[in-house]
């Protein structure tokens, strides 16, 4: 055992790649994390963290490449040997059982049981220890679904530290949910365990937190990884541009149309102080017609409630919405809807389609008045209406009658928003149009967004990433703990400062407008 | 999109028919009397009352929900009119608005279930479930004993026989279940249905009034059946405290046999009609056969399962179809393929 060595690597991936049919995920990534070290991966959204974190937690299989753990070499970590590695996940959201205590929730799959029974006073003394040496301020015998979102994530922190005492702890965006004080705690926490000689690897979109706690860092870009750097040598500024890269342009396609374009003055919608408690707060904007509105921000900043507040979804709490002669707070989606507001949902295959119906049924939804009289469907001009669509959208079908369920990502996408657009409204909110489709099918949607519906209505649009934002707004809102904190027009455009707003801060060149 | 295939599609989608085809083919080839025209018309004769029940829930499965209240209901409604036309009111009630009567307490028992369930979110199985009892202990109340005899007018949809001897009660039936296939699918109403069924989420996103879709699916559900309830008085000539006892789980048994799931989204009229009626044919040709009355219900039970088993079959056997489908097109481009993956 070369325990003395502490440069030895503790954890190494090699030439490790993930393809799905389709797309690539990871392509021959590298990283070596040392024994002892608090290595940090970070990378934009899509850019493979989530899949590097998958393959050495052994929850998915990669396709090439091999993992080594100390001394032992697999080509494929299972959870089950990943366990017997000692490598312990803590993820974004809080896995805990609300109905358990925290003891039992921190000794979950093993409570020291003799003879299927088990000492409970033992339990909880343990328990009481383990949370004191973290001096946390938790009752063990209190459930887990009383204690705030903040201290569950703590809670899982110890179960994989103290208690399951792993050599390798990974930290995937677990500080996202956690309160100031708590993080404080929790990087006390993760220096202890470096001092200790124990590995910890954080993932993370949040710059200053990986150069404040980080030894060292990896930088993930479209599936590769870039090599590791040593922290002391970076800055937030530096460390941002290795995220972003340097090579990207606007499209051209995208960046010509832009100058010519008249705008109109006339505002369609006006937002005033929207308000709902815990996801956003006093958000006002204007949307004009024709006009791309962008809507930048990380997970958990409130852009997905944002959007559902306007359209009545998650109704929100204070404030106003001004369309037309109406100012009102909508407080369901068929209103908004009356009211000339539709809302694509990000999460297209539980929210956006219906799946048991066929691709027919799901385009004509929000047109049906257009293709019936006194409540009778017409048969033969739902089906012009609909090919017409499926025509002038590009979706790749078999046959219109066919089920929404058997077409890909991409054309499933392109079925909602063509449904929505065939209610021609004015204001389109469109959340995360772009999720989970292929380059193709991502550059098409941006193009029908950009030529069709941007047209006669205003859009407002989010996206995980900043690429599709660049592309095609003409002004973007970053928001951020659900604020806006500043405004970019289209000249300013600049992903470098995008990503520093993203992250909390201020545009360099000037205060927010 | 092969013929092959869309046949294939077309026999899986109708399985219940095809089910229904095979039972009858067995019975005629085994046993005795069954295909004489006077039997035949007796087992949808007979199948009439539950499958105006089977029609009821099978809608609500549709849209997501279900009711175990519905043959209560079929003994309340007409349970509480006849009592208005015949005992409380002086001077009693003419037929025709007696018959309004009875369908609109109908449709305000359901009314009352969907509004609990639809906008103050009670769970439909503890909604239903409490009205189930209740109403059974309020019509044990209101009729201790049958109330009879009838007129004429309330007996002939139960009882009476119209050209070639075809009773009224089937033409009752076919009629409610023609009237709700077209709704679902020819109407927006019925594209709006359909569409909160299949994903109430998505619907309500896409505007559609969801709640109001469910509680009209509980107001139908009452309607049809307090139809059956008047088909029932009709037909024995009087209302009594027991009718429709028990009916309810045959009621799921047809509708899950003609499609529909537990999960919703699924099923339609015509595959409803198709379970209906194999419940009718099942015990019909199990009396035929003479099997001991003491184990008609178990038999018929087995049955039940079988074909509920091989109807499950039938979804996969459906996946893996379109499935090789997908397949064969992925073969049938292959530069694709290897364009996207590099």
């Amino acid at each position: 055992m070369p325990k003395q060595d502490t440069d030895a690597p503790m954890l190494q991936l090699r030439d490790v790649s993930k393809i799905y049919p389709g797309t690539v995920a990871l392509y021959k990534a590298n990283l070596s994390v040392r024994r002892g070290e608090v290595h940090g991966i970070i990378g934009k959204n899509g850019a493979g963290k989530s899949t590097l974190v998958d393959i050495i937690a052994g929850i998915i299989e990669p396709t090439e490449g091999e993992i080594i753990v100390g001394d032992k070499k697999y080509t494929t970590l299972s959870r089950i040997a990943a366990k017997r590695e000692q490598i312990a996940v803590v993820t974004q959201e809080p896995q805990v059982i609300l109905d358990l205590t925290v003891a039992e929730n921190l000794f979950l799959g093993d409570f020291g049981e003799r003879r299927m029974i088990v000492n409970w006073q033992e339990l909880y003394a343990k328990a009481d220890q383990v949370i004191a040496k973290a001096n946390l301020k938790i009752d063990a015998r209190s459930k887990a679904g009383d204690l705030s979102m903040s201290e569950r994530q703590l809670l899982l922190v110890l179960k994989a530290c103290y208690v399951e005492d792993a050599r390798i702890v990974m930290l995937d965006e677990a500080s996202a949910s956690l309160s100031q004080d708590d993080e404080r705690l929790l990087h006390r926490i993760i220096a202890e365990r470096k001092r200790e000689g124990n590995t910890v690897i954080i993932i993370s979109h949040r710059t200053d937190e990986l150069l404040a706690v980080c030894d060292r860092v990896t930088v993930v870009r479209d599936g590769r990884t870039l090599g590791s750097q040593d922290c002391s040598r970076l800055n937030k500024e530096t460390l941002s541009s290795l995220i972003v890269g340097e090579g990207f342009q606007l499209k051209d396609v995208f960046g010509g149309l832009d100058s010519t374009k008249v705008k109109s003055n006339q505002v369609l919608l006006s937002v005033e102080n929207l308000t709902r408690v815990g996801a956003f707060q006093n958000i006002s904007l204007t949307l004009r017609k024709g006009e791309i509105l962008g809507l930048a921000g990380l997970r958990g900043s409130g852009r997905t409630e944002f959007l559902k507040g306007v359209a009545g979804i998650e109704p929100a709490e204070e404030g106003t919405v001004a369309i037309g002669n109406l100012k009102t707070r909508f407080s369901s989606p068929s209103q908004a809807l009356k009211s000339g507001i539709v809302y694509l949902p990000e999460d297209r295959e539980h929210e956006g389609l219906i799946k048991s119906l066929t691709v027919r049924d799901n385009l004509s939804l929000n047109a049906l008045s257009r293709v019936s009289k006194r409540y009778i469907i017409n048969k033969s001009s739902e089906r012009k209406f609909t090919s017409d669509v499926v025509e002038a959208l590009g979706i790749k079908v078999a046959s219109i009658d066919q089920e929404v369920n058997q077409l890909s990502g991409g054309n499933k996408q392109k079925v909602v928003v063509g449904r929505i657009s065939a209610a021609e409204p004015q204001v389109f909110l469109l959340d995360e149009p772009t999720r989970g489709v292929d380059i193709s099918a991502k550059e098409s949607i941006l193009t029908i967004i950009k030529e069709r519906l941007s047209a006669a209505a205003g859009v407002i649009i989010t996206s995980p990433g900043l690429d599709d934002l660049m592309m095609i707004c003409d002004r973007v809102l970053v928001l951020y703990k659900g604020k806006i904190i500043s405004e970019f027009d289209r000249s300013e455009f600049n992903e470098g400062d995008l990503f520093l707003a993203l992250q909390g801060g201020t545009k360099s060149q000037k205060a927010a407008g | 999109m092969s013929l092959k295939l869309r046949m294939e599609l077309l026999l899986l989608d109708n399985l219940i028919w095809v089910i229904v085809a095979i039972f009858f083919l067995f019975n005629l080839l085994f046993t005795e009397n069954f295909a004489s025209y006077d039997n035949l018309i007796n087992i949808v004769f007979h199948s009439s009352i539950l499958g105006l029940l089977v029609l009821a829930e099978g809608l609500i499965l549709i849209i997501g929900h279900l009711d175990l209240s519905i043959d209560a209901t079929l003994a309340f409604a007409p349970g509480l009119a006849m009592l208005l036309a015949m005992r409380w009111i002086h001077g009693g009630i003419d037929p025709v608005t007696t018959i309004l009567i009875t369908l609109a307490i109908g449709a305000l028992v359901g009314l009352f279930n969907g509004y609990l369930i639809a906008k103050v979110g009670v769970n439909p199985f503890l909604q239903t479930l409490s009205m189930e009892i209740m109403l059974r202990g309020l019509v044990l109340f209101l009729v201790p004993l049958s109330i009879f005899p009838l007129s004429r007018i309330y007996t002939y949809a139960g009882a009476g026989r119209i050209v070639g001897n075809i009773p009224a009660a089937i033409i009752v039936m076919l009629a409610a279940y023609a009237i709700f296939h077209l709704i679902i699918q020819y109407t927006t109403y019925g594209r709006n249905y359909l569409a909160t069924g299949g994903n109430p989420k998505a619907s309500f996103i896409a505007g559609i009034d969801t709640r109001r879709m469910v509680i009209s699916a509980f107001v139908i559900a009452g309607i049809l059946a307090a139809v059956a309830g008047l088909l029932t008085a009709g037909r024995q000539g009087s209302v009594s405290n027991t009718m429709g006892t028990g009916m309810v789980m045959y009621a799921f048994a047809g509708a899950i046999l003609g499609g529909c799931s537990l999960n919703g989204g699924k099923g339609t009229p015509l595959g409803m009609l198709g379970g209906t009626i194999l419940l009718g044919m099942i015990s019909n040709s199990l009396t035929l056969l003479g099997v001991d009355v003491t184990l008609v219900s178990a038999t018929q039970g087995a049955l039940i399962f079988l074909a509920i088993i091989l109807d499950r079959g039938r979804e996969r056997a459906r996946n893996h179809l379109l499935h090789q489908e997908q397949v064969k097109k992925l073969a049938l481009e292959p530069g694709q393929q290897a364009q996207q993956a590099g």
